[in-house]
């Protein structure tokens, strides 16, 4: 009985551990090494700097204030909009909309282009790390 | 009798225009690809919207997109213009919509907004910003917000309906 506990428990933590999946696990897995190369005393991604990234208003592209949560909002788990278009955003959060976060290659189109947008340059490895995390785990 | 060969002739003649000139909006967009890539952000604009020159200048700068990076990878790119050149106005003349946005471009001009050509301004001129400014419409780039049925590449006056206005008559 013990035994079946224990394994339970191990199951259980491991489900939590594997939110993201194999793939985008070595996708944060190599922005980590990156993050490292680029500042010797990078620790671990945070969720509280990725907030940071992502509520933080500045001049962007376009010449006007903006941050992440513009169009996507500070809710997650409800749908955005991009003003311009009139399109809905789906929700960000993969709580609320499974899909997110799954592929890689969505996921780099994305960053690259929203931080061009938000921030006019280029996100670094840590400040998508970051933002990733405050996404991923924002409830 | 006579009466009636003319009028035997004018609808056969009728009937053989409609082969080349019968479709009356744009080819509608049958890329799932495109739908994915392009509708993520605004309508999927049907190709024949648009020449072939447009379509060019327009993938050709898609980190600055009407003022958002739109950025692609090289290969997604020319997948997506390969779409667009083989599908655009030009090239669909049998349609109305297309063939008369083709023919309001001018030679030297390559606009790359839908919105830009003077067809579209022609067409748009009565609408007054009122209209287009509510929360339901913000921009004449929404077309599905008025045209009910601009997904299926039909943007006939009896399928508008402008939000808080009503239907739209242009008589």
């Amino acid at each position: 009985m013990r035994k079946l506990l224990l394994i339970s428990l191990i199951a259980v933590s491991f489900v939590q551990a594997q939110e993201l999946n194999p793939q985008m696990s070595g996708y944060v897995n190599e922005l980590k090494e990156q993050a490292k190369r680029e500042n010797q005393n990078f620790q671990e991604f945070d969720y509280a700097r990725g907030e940071s990234v992502f509520t933080k208003e500045q001049v962007g592209k376009r010449g006007v204030l903006i941050s992440c949560a513009t169009c996507h909002t500070n809710d997650l788990s409800k749908n955005g909009l991009n003003e311009q278009t009139n399109k809905v955003i789906e929700p960000l959060s993969p709580n609320a909309n499974p899909s997110r976060f799954t592929k890689v290659k969505k996921v780099e189109k994305w960053l690259r282009r929203n931080f061009k947008d938000v921030y006019d340059r280029e996100g670094s490895a840590r400040e998508k790390g970051d933002v990733i995390t405050y996404v991923i785990n924002k409830k | 009798m006579k009466k009636l060969i003319i009028a035997s002739l004018l609808v056969a003649g009728n009937l053989v225009a409609g082969s080349s000139y019968g479709q009356r909006g744009v080819a509608p967009v049958r890329d799932d690809f495109y739908k994915a890539e392009c509708a993520s952000c605004h309508f999927a604009y049907q190709p024949g919207l648009l020449p072939a020159k447009s379509w060019t200048k327009l993938m050709g700068d898609l980190s600055n997109h009407f003022g958002v990076d739109a950025s692609l990878d090289s290969a997604d790119n020319q997948k997506l213009l390969k779409y667009l050149l083989g599908n655009s106005a030009e090239k669909f003349t049998e349609y109305k919509r297309s063939r008369r946005i083709n023919d309001s471009i001018a030679a030297y001009e390559t606009p790359i907004a839908v919105t830009k050509t003077r067809y579209f301004i022609q067409k748009h001129r009565e609408i007054a910003p009122r209209l287009i400014e509510r929360k339901e419409v913000r921009s004449l780039v929404n077309c599905t917000a008025c045209h009910t049925t601009a997904d299926k590449g039909s943007y006939g006056e009896r399928a508008i309906k402008i939000p808080n206005y009503g239907r739209w008559d242009n008589d």
